[in-house]
C-alpha cells in the first residue's frame, strides 16, 4: 500500500451565516479501507459529503483526493476523478428503465457527445457504456431486471440500483449515504456483506450510516462527528468505548 | 419538466421499424402531395410547407425544453435570425439556397451558444425569463436596425430555393425540397433524442445535481442542446424566407415563441412524435377552421392552458391509441441501443 | 438648455419608474408568497386601464372615484386570476410541492396562457387601436415649476404612489391580513401549522398586488393617452426586471430599481430612436441575471 491516503480531509470548515456545520474536521481514508462516518442528526455528515462531492465550497480547509485538491472543482470533474456516490433519498429516475438509470453513471465517465449520437450503430463509446452498465448491474444482481421500469422495483432493490449507478462510474472511492435506511435486519445484513465484498474486490468505501450495528460490524475505522466537529476517529471497538461518543449519543452515562 | 411520458411495458410494436419508416416516407413524399394535387391548389401546398417548417421548430424546441428541460421562451428569435440571415445573404449578396440555409442555421446556432454561455447556470425559471428577454432583444433589433433589416417594411423579393441551378417549377416541387429538409432535420433530432446523449439530457432535466455527481458536465450538455435547437430554428427560418419570399419582424415576436411552445406542450413535453403532432394540429386546425382566424391566439392560449391543467403529459402521454402510435414511431426511430434506451 | 431637457427627461423617467414600481411591488408580493412568476400581471394592469376608461366614458366621475373603482376591479381580477391559473396547480399540501419546480413551471405556462387569452379577448372586443380618452381626463396639463415644466400627471402619479406605498406598509405590518401574507411568504407550511389559512393569504396577496397593478394601468393610460390591449406586455416585463434587479424579495429594492429603469429608459430616448428603449429593460434583465444573481439589493432568495 502506498504512503499517502486516498482521501484527505484537512481542517475542513463550513459555515452558513453563523451556523458552523463542519468545524475544523481533519481525517483521511486509505485505499481499500472501509470507513464509517457516524454522528447524531445535525452533526454535519451530509454537509461533509456535499463538500467532498463539490456541491458546496468549504469556508476553510482543504480536501485532497490522491494528492489533488478538490476545492473549487466542479462536481462532475470530481466524479470523473474517481469519486462515486449514492444519495440518501434515492435520486433515481423512476420513469426510465433500470438499465438506462445505471447507464447514467457510465455516461458521465465515458462521456457521450452529441456527435457520437448521430452516427448510427454501436460506436466505441456506446459499447463501453453498455459494458460498464451491464457490469455494474451484475455486481448488484439486477441484470434480470435490466428492462424493468425503475419505478417498479421494490425499495430494497432501488437501493442497489442507486449503488449500481455509482458503480458504473468506475469509482476508486465510493461514498454511500445511509444505504441501510429503511431496510430490515435481513436486508441490512445482506447489504453489509455486499459492501464488504466491494472492498474485497478493491474498492475504497466511505459510509455514512445511522445503523450502528452495520457500521461497527464491517468498518475498519469509524469517524464520529458531533455538532460539526470530529470527536473520535479509530477502530470500531475503541470508538464504542469512547466516553465522548457515548455522551453525544446517549447523554451522560449513568 | 416532469411532464415526461411514461413508457408502457410489454407489447412490441406491431410493425418492424423499417416498415414504419417506409410508411412514413410514403405518406410524406407520395400520399400527401398526391392528395393535394388532386384536391388542387398551390394554397394547400403553402399550408403544408408551413406545417413542415413548424414541425422543425417544434421538434427543435422539444429537444431543449422537453428533453433537456430548459424552458425557452425566445425560440422565435432564432427563427427570425435564420430567416433574416438567409434573406440578407440572398438579396444583398446573391448567395444561393445551398449556402444561405446552412449559414442561417450556423449563425443562429452560434448566437444561441453565445447567449447560452453566460445564462446557462441560471436556475430554470430565470433561464426561461432570460430567453424571453433575448427573444425580445432580437425582435427589437430586427424591428429597429432599419439600415440592415429594413425594419417593419421587411425584406421582399427573396429568391426562391435554388439547388445548383435547379429551381422548383411548381408548389409541389418546393414542398418536396422542404419535406426532404424536414425529414433530414427530424432524423438528426431523433437520433439526438433517442440516444445516450438524449439520456444524459433527461438526467440533467430530472435532477441536474445528481447528474453532475455522476460525472455529467451539465452546463456543457445544456449549451449543446440549446445551440442545436437554435441551429434548427435558423434552418426553419431560412426555409421560410425562401418559400414565402417575404419576411418581416412581426413574424418573430414573442407570440410566435409561445405558439411553438404550445405545440410542444400539447404534444407532450419530451416526446418528439408529440411535437410533430402538436405542430401539425396547431398549423392545420386554424386553417381548417377558416374564419376562426381572429380566434387563433385565443384558441392556442386556451389549448395550452387546458393541456397543462388536464393533460400534463400532453396528448401523447395519455390516450392509449396515440400511445400505440407513439411507441410505433419511437421504435422506428431508435435502433435498439441497449434495452429500450430513452423515453417513449 | 440641454441640461434642463435632461432634467425633464429624468422627471419623466421617474414617473414612468413609479408606475413600474407599483407593478413591481405586485410581482414581488406574489413571488414572495408563492415563489412563482405571474405572467398575467401585465394584463391586470391593462384591465385596470380599460375598466377606468369605461367608467370615465360612461359617467365621467372625479378621478378619485375612478381610482377607487379600478382598485376594486383590480382586486377582483387578481383573485380571479389566482383561482384560475394558480390554485388548480396547488394540488398537494406538502412543502416540497408547494414550492416545487414543476408547479412553478406549470403556473408560469398557465399564467402565460391566460395572459394571451386575455389580451386576445380584449383585442376582439375593443380592437387593437388606441382608445379615445376624454380630454378632461388626460393627465397632461402642464404645470410650471420655475424653469421646469411638468404635468399634473407627474404629480398625481407621485402622490398616488406615495399613498399606496404607505397603505401597503400599513397593510403588511399592522393588519392581520398583512401578517398572514408575511407568514406565508416566510414559510407556507409553518404558516399552516399555526392556523393561518394559506389559501386566503394567497388570495389576499394577489388582490393587493393586482390592485396596485390596476391603478398603475389607469394612471399610465391617462398620463400617456395610450390605452390598448397590448399595453400590459412591455411594462409587465419591465416590472419583472425591476423585481429581479431588486433581489426578488425586497420591495424597497424593487422600487428603487424600477425608478432606475424608468429614468434609464427616459434618458435613452435622448440618444436612440424611440423603438430601442425596450432594449434597455431587456439588457438590464440579462445583465442582472448574469452578473448580479443576488439582485442589486436583495439578500438573494433561494433560487433553486
Amino acid at each position: 500500500m502506498s504512503g499517502a491516503p486516498m482521501l484527505e480531509i484537512d481542517n475542513l470548515t463550513r459555515r452558513f451565516q453563523g451556523l458552523v456545520a463542519v468545524d475544523a474536521v481533519s481525517s483521511y481514508v486509505n485505499a481499500h479501507e472501509l470507513v464509517g462516518l457516524i454522528g447524531p442528526n445535525g452533526a454535519g455528515k451530509t454537509t461533509l459529503f456535499n463538500l467532498i462531492s463539490g456541491f458546496i465550497a468549504p469556508t476553510e480547509g482543504d480536501i485532497r483526493f490522491e494528492g489533488r485538491s478538490l476545492v473549487g472543482m466542479r462536481p462532475h470533474r470530481i466524479a470523473r476523478l474517481g469519486i462515486g456516490r449514492t444519495f440518501q433519498n434515492l435520486r433515481i429516475l423512476p420513469n426510465m428503465t433500470v438499465f438506462d438509470n445505471v447507464s447514467i453513471g457510465a455516461l458521465g465517465t465515458v462521456g457521450h457527445s452529441a456527435w457520437q449520437a448521430l452516427i448510427p450503430g454501436r460506436r466505441m463509446g456506446s459499447r463501453r457504456i453498455s459494458e460498464l452498465t451491464r457490469d455494474a448491474l451484475d455486481q448488484v444482481h439486477l441484470s434480470a431486471q435490466a428492462g424493468e421500469l425503475a419505478a417498479n422495483l421494490s425499495y430494497g432493490r432501488r437501493k442497489y440500483l442507486e449503488i449500481a449507478r455509482a458503480l458504473a462510474t468506475r469509482p476508486k472511492l465510493l461514498i454511500l449515504d445511509e444505504p441501510a435506511a429503511g431496510l430490515n435486519d435481513t436486508e441490512t445484513a445482506g447489504l453489509a456483506e455486499f459492501i464488504r465484498g466491494l472492498v474485497r474486490r478493491g474498492l475504497t468505501v466511505l459510509l455514512v450510516e445511522h445503523d450502528m450495528s452495520l457500521v461497527m460490524s464491517i468498518c475498519d475505522r469509524v469517524i464520529v462527528l458531533a455538532s460539526g466537529a470530529k470527536i473520535a476517529d479509530a477502530d470500531p471497538a475503541t470508538v464504542q468505548r469512547d466516553p465522548a461518543v457515548l455522551d453525544s449519543y446517549l447523554g451522560t452515562r449513568d | 419538466m416532469s411532464a415526461a411520458t411514461v413508457p408502457e411495458r410489454g407489447t412490441r410494436p406491431a410493425l418492424p421499424p423499417a416498415v414504419t419508416k417506409g410508411l412514413l416516407a410514403l405518406i410524406v413524399f407520395v400520399v400527401v402531395p398526391a392528395t393535394m394535387s388532386a384536391i388542387g391548389g398551390g394554397y394547400l401546398y403553402g399550408i403544408a410547407t408551413m406545417a413542415l417548417i413548424f414541425i422543425i421548430l417544434a421538434s427543435s424546441l422539444n429537444l431543449v425544453t422537453g428533453t433537456a428541460g430548459l424552458l425557452s421562451l425566445g425560440h422565435a428569435g432564432f427563427y427570425g435570425i435564420g430567416a433574416y440571415v438567409a434573406a440578407i445573404l440572398s438579396t444583398r449578396m446573391g448567395l444561393p439556397f445551398l449556402i444561405t440555409m446552412p449559414a442561417a442555421g450556423v449563425i443562429a446556432g452560434a448566437i444561441g451558444v453565445v447567449v447560452a454561455l453566460p445564462t446557462m447556470r441560471l436556475v430554470s425559471i430565470y433561464f426561461a425569463v432570460a430567453t424571453l428577454g433575448i427573444g425580445q432583444m432580437i425582435f427589437v433589433t430586427l424591428l429597429n436596425w432599419t439600415d440592415f433589416t429594413r425594419g417593419p417594411m421587411g425584406i421582399r423579393g427573396i429568391p426562391p430555393i435554388t439547388i445548383l441551378g435547379w429551381q422548383p417549377h411548381s408548389p409541389m416541387q418546393q414542398y418536396m425540397v422542404v419535406a426532404l429538409t424536414t425529414v433530414a432535420s427530424l432524423w438528426i433530432l431523433s437520433r439526438l433524442t433517442h440516444s445516450y446523449f438524449g439520456n444524459a439530457l433527461r438526467a440533467v432535466r430530472e435532477d441536474d445535481q445528481c447528474a453532475s455527481a455522476m460525472g455529467l458536465n451539465v452546463v456543457q450538455l445544456k449549451i449543446v442542446a440549446f445551440g442545436t435547437s437554435c441551429f434548427f430554428a435558423g434552418i426553419a427560418g431560412a426555409l421560410l424566407a425562401h418559400t414565402a419570399n417575404f419576411i418581416s419582424p412581426d413574424q418573430f415576436q414573442f407570440g410566435e415563441s409561445i405558439n411553438i411552445l404550445a405545440m410542444v406542450v400539447v404534444g407532450g413535453l419530451g416526446s418528439l412524435p408529440g411535437a410533430v403532432i402538436g405542430a401539425l394540429l396547431l398549423v392545420i386546425l386554424p386553417e381548417a377552421l377558416r374564419g376562426v382566424g381572429d380566434f387563433r391566439m385565443i384558441a392556442i392560449g386556451s389549448v395550452m392552458f387546458f393541456s397543462i391543467l388536464l393533460l400534463p403529459k400532453g396528448l401523447l402521454g395519455e390516450a392509449s391509441a396515440l400511445g400505440l402510435l407513439r411507441r410505433q414511431f419511437g421504435e422506428a426511430w431508435s435502433d435498439g441501443l441497449g434495452p429500450r434506451v430513452g423515453w417513449r | 438648455m440641454l441640461d434642463i431637457y435632461l432634467v425633464q427627461q429624468i422627471i419623466n423617467g421617474l414617473s414612468i419608474g413609479l408606475v413600474y414600481a407599483l407593478m413591481a411591488i405586485g410581482f414581488t408580493l406574489i413571488f414572495g408568497v408563492l415563489n412563482v412568476v405571474n405572467f398575467a400581471h401585465g394584463e391586470v394592469y391593462m384591465v385596470g386601464a380599460f375598466a377606468g376608461l369605461m367608467l370615465i366614458t360612461a359617467t365621467a366621475p372625479p378621478l378619485l372615484a375612478v381610482v377607487l373603482v379600478v382598485l376594486a376591479v383590480g382586486a377582483m381580477t387578481g383573485v380571479g386570476l389566482e383561482r384560475l391559473a394558480f390554485k388548480p396547480f396547488r394540488r398537494f399540501r406538502d412543502e416540497a410541492s408547494l414550492r416545487s419546480r414543476a408547479m412553478r413551471e406549470a403556473t408560469l405556462l398557465s399564467s402565460l396562457a391566460v395572459s394571451i387569452v386575455a389580451r386576445e379577448v380584449m383585442t376582439l372586443v375593443f380592437g387593437s387601436n388606441m382608445q379615445t380618452i376624454p380630454q378632461a381626463f388626460l393627465l397632461q396639463h402642464p404645470i410650471r415649476l420655475g424653469v421646469l415644466s411638468i404635468t399634473d400627471g407627474d404629480l398625481i402619479i407621485f402622490g398616488a404612489s406615495v399613498v399606496m406605498l404607505g397603505a401597503l406598509q400599513y397593510l403588511l405590518f399592522r393588519t392581520r391580513v398583512g401578517l398572514s401574507i408575511r407568514a406565508v411568504a416566510n414559510s407556507p407550511l409553518g404558516a399552516q401549522f399555526v392556523g393561518i389559512n394559506t389559501d386566503r393569504a394567497i388570495m389576499a396577496t394577489f388582490a393587493v398586488g393586482s390592485m396596485l397593478g390596476a391603478v398603475a394601468g389607469i394612471l399610465v393610460g391617462l398620463y400617456s393617452g395610450t390605452i390598448t390591449p397590448m399595453m400590459g406586455f412591455a411594462p409587465g416585463i419591465k416590472a419583472f426586471v425591476a423585481m429581479v434587479m431588486g433581489g426578488l424579495s425586497s420591495i424597497p429594492g424593487a422600487v428603487i430599481c424600477a425608478l432606475l429603469l424608468g429614468v434609464s429608459e427616459s434618458i435613452t430616448t435622448e440618444f436612440l430612436a424611440s423603438g430601442w428603449q425596450d432594449l434597455v429593460a431587456y439588457s438590464f434583465l440579462i445583465a442582472t441575471l448574469v452578473f448580479f444573481p443576488q439582485g442589486l439589493f436583495g439578500v438573494g432568495r433561494d433560487r433553486a
